[in-house]
């Protein structure tokens, strides 16, 4: 009896430590099965997480249908934006050219808009454009609109007024990028950059989700 | 019998511990089919656990050459590797055409490109984990590192 019960243990030792050995496999053997297009729903995680993207998306509307989407996590632009270093960009930083600039003080040129109530600023009408700058509400918003030509284009940026004073809060003669980044990330949904051509169209935004519309 | 079996379960589970220690890291997974005549299918799947090991057999000057040639953009790959690792799976480029097809995205901590053209087809996946420690040591054999 004994020796019977002492076989059937030694068996089912056996099979069971075979089983645990060989479940790394099975799970080895999961992990490395087809690779799947990025779920979707890992979408839903992101915005529990609170993490920000930041959206480029091209359509090539010249009847070939070429698209690019692109998505970045701020985050890991913010981490990853330091480590570059070239030509003029060090340290998440950009320095620029006051001859560039022509010697304007950007930083009291912002501090003006900053301080000033909402309204139009710049409006130009001619025959070849159209421009438009303008402070609403938080934001800054550009409006082009290129009338000449073959290649009508229509450009709108809107900035918020907090990711301007990042920009410039490293120094007189740097762009503070990293800081900028974060300042993006704290705000809500916005479409950042829209334009739209003859052949083009483009869009920049900033959401929640890991994936582009 | 017993001691047959036992034998057997310990060259198993030797077998079993050496693999699973080679596969821990996953698979690198590299496909190529090119449709031509004569086109090249390569179809290869690597232990990534290997490609850290394997390094340390690979004369030194050879790295450094490398970490000479790249070395503006190691830093880069570095903090980039290390930061994908923390993300959830996502596309992040996608370039579509009437005849072309190409993406870039994370999966199961492994960094996919796939390549899908009229002519070819190609895709890679490789741990994110084994392209860190790629870098790193290609980084820490710089000249002044």
């Amino acid at each position: 009896m004994f020796k019977i019960h002492r076989g059937l243990i030694t068996k089912a030792a056996l099979v069971t430590a075979t089983a645990v050995l060989l479940s790394p496999f099975g799970a080895q053997a999961q992990t490395t099965s087809a690779p799947a297009k990025p779920s979707q729903s890992t979408s839903s995680a992101t915005q529990e997480k609170g993490e920000r993207w930041l959206h480029v998306r091209v359509i090539c509307t010249d009847g070939r249908g070429d698209t690019v989407r692109v998505n970045v996590p701020l985050e890991l632009a913010e981490k990853v934006l330091p480590a570059v270093n070239h030509d003029r960009l060090h340290n998440g930083k950009v320095r620029i050219d006051s001859t560039e600039v022509g010697d304007v003080d950007l930083h009291a040129l912002m501090d003006a808009i900053r301080t000033a109530k909402d309204g139009e600023y710049v409006t130009v009408q001619g025959n070849d454009n159209d421009v438009r700058v303008a402070k609403e509400g938080s934001h800054l918003m550009i409006h082009v609109v290129d009338k000449g030509g073959s290649k009508k284009s229509q450009v709108e940026v809107k900035v918020p007024m907090k990711v301007i004073e990042a920009l410039l809060s490293a120094g007189k003669d740097e762009l503070d990028l990293v800081a900028a980044l974060h300042a993006l990330g704290a705000q809500g949904d916005v479409e950042l950059v829209s334009v739209k051509d003859s052949e083009n169209t483009v869009k920049v935004w900033l959401d929640s989700k890991n994936v582009a519309d | 019998m017993l001691l047959l079996a036992k034998a057997a379960l310990g060259l198993g589970g030797a077998l079993v511990v050496a693999g699973a220690y080679t596969f821990h890291e996953g698979v690198i997974r590299v496909d190529v089919d090119e449709y031509r005549a004569g086109g090249s299918h390569i179809h290869l799947w690597v232990p990534a656990a290997m490609v850290p090991m394997t390094m340390h057999f690979v004369p030194r000057h050879h790295f450094r050459d490398a970490a000479e040639h790249a070395r503006e953009f190691l830093p880069v790959a570095q903090a980039l590797f290390k930061e994908l690792k923390k993300f959830p799976d996502a596309q992040f480029v996608e370039v579509q055409s009437d005849d072309q097809h190409v993406q870039i995205c994370t999966h199961d901590g492994k960094l996919q490109i796939d390549v899908h053209d009229s002519s070819e087809n190609v895709h890679m996946l490789v741990p994110l984990s084994t392209l860190d420690d790629v870098v790193g040591q290609i980084e820490e054999s710089a000249p002044g590192a």
